[in-house]
């Protein structure tokens, strides 16, 4: 009888995680690159320089518009597209939270902050030291921009290096 | 109101039709072996291959209707598009979650079908047999009540999206799912001859026989599945690797991990009738891991790459999940008294003490593999917070436990059953250690440093010497006997016992793999380069020149990609064209990475970034470069793996005359 309680219990312990697990991933459910789709919550550390203002991690969903900027040190249009971003992101920092995600960078981090100091860049950024984050949001490449919606889905991805115009329209639509 | 006959209802007649067989075939087969009445029983039976013969139906029908584009069938609609070549409307099939499930039932009557037929008369087949349908019950009912893929459209669009532009872009694709089933499915076989067993009172050897051939088909078409997958993921995502200790990568590991322990384990309940409470544990325990793996995928509880078979089954597969951990555990716990061991082991340098270590590996790998896992989903509930695992835990702990293994592989066949001589273990450790030691200083004067790809090749050459020590072992004394020269007994012993052989075989492939997977992962250069068109760069000994980009275009796609030439020491070597495709009207682009595939190290390129042919202002493109050792012997391995379990599970020769008058001297 012992036996069989313990089966019993094991499989109630089970239940109830996955159980849980259906109900807390309802709306969560991702398809990594389907638009449209609830992209995958995070939480990451922030790099020291902007932690004053944002804290130590930063997790999503936070209430508001995001876009995601995968980002690494030797990547050149992420140095190209720094400006763009950090113009968009004075202007709309009220409405939108704009997110750096440090990518493909382990063993590089000294130029990863280098490349920060070199931006100039005022919004937050993370580290997505193992590359989780990439593998989660099925990332194509860096530069990788992601338009995410204030309740979670994906309004738009951008591989490769953004403009101006793109970024606008992008956020004009985030906002409507 | 008119009513028109559509193939989509040939489809659900058919399902509806399986389904209502199976209820037919559970309660006659139940009644047959409560009864013992043969004729009811042998109904059952035949209930199985009618069950099949609908089922095949419905799974033509889909066929046709997506080979003819009837967007009238639910499915076809959703998943299927008329541009497509005809490979890709074959393979749609099963490229989303309602076909992969029609696919699954399929496979499951078609095993119980199989089983029908092949399964000698016991005690134990009624019930295998009925334990068979009623998992197969639950398949069909998912299909015909939960997905209904044949559902008739009243009014059909005039074409669909097409599949997953991931799946669409390699033929793998057509490969890997099945493979993956066929062990999924394999693996319901031993399920049910051990719920027979324990049902029926008779956990003895009887079950052992057929339960083992089983397993190994199912284990063999597993771990095909899996090093496809890992193909595929090597050649569409991209990132030049083909394993990330993904969700959906690791939840189907943990039981392929089980089943290798029973194929073990299985071996000291035939020659020494112990271990059958574990046994029927280890079957058992592959069988729920392969349905919780199913569950946590398909309803989406754990986010993956995977993430595009998910759908709205998840509540079913959580009922299923609980109803078999209930039913088989807890038949099992009501049982234990008359299946537990009564023996003990003599010493555990012996054939079982190995094989029993490797077990406790095995599982302590698939738990730590589970656990790593689930880790993020036990802390989201119990506080709320997320995390994820990523792939560094899991290799810490996984590449040590695999050493171990390995270690144990290499003597464990050498050991005698009951106890080991000290003398003869000594003698053949001393050649193991020594080809280790020599491999071991050998790589580490040609510049293999780190830690563990130096032990991997270390334990590879003492696996090898074992190998052979365990083939000299047997031919040296059959030519003393003078049975034939080293050459013609080798190939009899080879030909007369096929499982000792296959299963050396299966090891040395293992063997390979093992040196493919301390090659590139343990030396990999992983660097991304941004390229002005028609200029050199290097990438370690390799020079790169980007003559110009292209554009190709089908009626279903669109690629766009880089000429790149490859240059080593200034001669040319090869001409590679990574490209991005768009598919049909899907937004997402689909890098497509192109390889040169050497024995001795693969260079891989894929573009990321954007290219334009028709953008005069595109100067540059970027490559994410890639130079993978070994990782060849990484699919050679596979496919030795494939021959040696195909081999083992041939059924063994009559022993001819011949060579049983020589073996009774007269």
């Amino acid at each position: 009888m012992t036996r069989l309680l313990i089966v019993v219990v094991v499989t109630a312990l089970l239940a109830g995680l996955f159980w849980f697990g259906i109900t807390a991933s309802q709306g969560r459910a991702i398809g990594p690159t389907q638009l449209g789709r609830v992209m995958p919550d995070f939480s990451r550390p922030v790099f020291a320089r902007y932690q004053a203002e944002f804290g130590e991690t930063l997790s999503l969903p936070t209430g508001k518009p995001v876009v995601v900027s995968f980002w690494a040190s030797w990547c050149g249009p992420c140095h190209a597209q720094a400006p763009t971003l950090e113009a968009a992101w004075r202007r709309y920092r009220d409405q939108v939270l704009f997110i750096g995600v440090n990518t493909q960078d382990r063993g590089n981090e000294r130029q990863a902050e280098a490349f920060l100091n070199q931006s100039g860049i005022t919004f937050p950024n993370v580290k997505d030291l193992d590359n989780r984050l990439g593998v989660d949001y099925g990332l194509f490449g860096v530069p990788e921009t992601f338009f995410i919606r204030r309740d979670g889905t994906l309004q738009h991805r951008h591989a490769g290096p953004i403009t101006t115009a793109q970024l606008s329209a992008q956020l004009e639509e985030l906002l409507q | 109101m008119t009513f028109e006959l559509s193939l989509g209802h040939f489809g659900m007649a058919s399902i509806l039709l399986a389904f209502a067989l199976t209820i037919y075939a559970m309660g006659s087969g139940i009644v047959g072996a409560l009864k013992q009445d043969a004729s009811l029983q042998t109904s059952a039976r035949f209930a199985a291959f009618a069950v099949f013969l609908a089922t095949t139906t419905a799974l033509l029908v889909m066929l046709v209707a997506l080979l003819t584009d009837d967007f009238s069938v639910k499915y076809v609609a959703e998943t299927s598009s008329r541009a497509s070549p005809t490979w890709i409307k074959v393979v749609t099939l099963w490229a989303a979650l309602d076909g992969s499930l029609l696919l699954w039932a399929w496979m499951q009557t078609g095993y119980t079908a199989l089983l029908a037929l092949v399964a000698l008369n016991s005690a134990l087949r009624p019930w295998a047999l009925v334990v068979m349908q009623g998992v197969q019950l639950f398949f069909l009912a998912v299909v015909a009540f939960v997905i209904t893929p044949f559902q008739v459209l009243p009014i059909p669009p005039l074409d669909g999206p097409g599949p997953n532009p991931l799946l669409q872009n390699h033929w793998m694709m057509a490969l890997h799912p099945i493979l993956m089933y066929l062990g999924f499915v394999g693996l319901t076989v031993p399920f049910a001859y051990a719920m027979a067993a324990l049902i029926t009172r008779r956990p003895g050897t009887e079950w052992m026989q057929p339960v083992r051939l089983w397993t190994l088909a199912g284990w063999g078409f597993l771990a095909l599945g899996k090093i496809t997958g890992g193909w595929w993921s090597y050649e569409v995502l991209g990132w030049g690797g083909y394993w990330s200790w993904d969700p959906v990568e690791n939840l189907s590991f943990v039981p392929w991990l089980t089943a290798t322990a029973f194929l073990h384990s299985a071996q000291v309940q035939e020659r020494r009738r112990m271990l059958k409470a574990w046994n029927i544990l280890l079957v058992t325990l592959t069988f729920a891991l392969t349905i919780l793996s199913t569950f946590l995928i398909r309803s989406g509880v754990l986010s993956s790459v995977h993430a595009f078979a998910e759908g709205p089954v998840g509540p079913w597969f959580f009922g299923f999940f609980i109803l078999v951990m209930l039913f088989s555990f807890g038949l099992l716990a009501l049982r234990w008294e008359q299946v537990r061991d009564r023996s003990e082991f003599d010493s555990v340098v012996s054939r079982e003490g190995t094989i029993l270590a490797g077990n406790v590996l095995f599982l302590a790998m698939g738990f730590v593999v589970l656990l790593g896992t689930l880790f993020p989903l036990i802390v989201e509930a119990v506080s709320g917070q997320l995390v994820t695992i990523g792939a560094p835990f899991f290799d810490r702990v996984t590449v040590p436990i695999w050493l171990l293994i390995f270690v144990l592989m290499g003597i464990g066949p050498l050991l005698p059953w009951r106890r080991a001589e000290g003398q003869t273990l000594a003698r053949n450790l001393a050649w193991m250690v020594g080809g280790a030691l020599l491999a071991g200083v050998l790589a580490y004067t040609l510049g293999v440093r780190r830690t563990y790809p130096l032990l991997t090749v270390a334990i590879a050459a003492y696996n090898l010497v074992s190998l052979g020590l365990l083939i000299a072992g047997v031919v040296r004394p059959r030519v003393r006997q003078g049975l034939g020269n080293a050459a013609a007994v080798f190939t009899r012993y080879a030909y007369e016992n096929r499982r000792r052989f296959g299963s050396m075989v299966v090891h040395f492939s293992v063997v390979v793999m093992a040196l493919g997977v301390a090659g590139s992962s343990g030396y990999r250069l992983d660097q991304q380069l941004s390229m002005p068109i028609g200029e050199r760069a290097t990438f370690g000994q390799y020079e790169l020149l980007v003559t110009g980009l292209f554009e190709e275009r089908r009626p279903y796609k669109v690629s766009r990609g880089a000429t790149v030439e490859v240059f080593r020491d200034d001669q040319f070597v090869t001409t590679l064209t990574p490209r991005i495709n768009l598919f049909g009207n899907s937004p997402q682009p689909v890098s497509t990475p192109s390889v040169r595939y050497t024995f001795w190290s693969d260079l891989y390129l894929n573009l990321a970034g954007t290219v334009d042919p028709h953008d005069p202002a595109q100067q540059s493109v970027i490559l994410r470069v890639v130079q993978s050792p070994l990782v060849a012997w990484i699919w050679i391995g596979a496919v030795i793996l494939a021959l040696g379990t195909g081999y083992a599970l041939l059924p063994s020769p009559r022993r001819e005359p011949m060579a049983a008058r020589e073996s009774v001297p007269t």
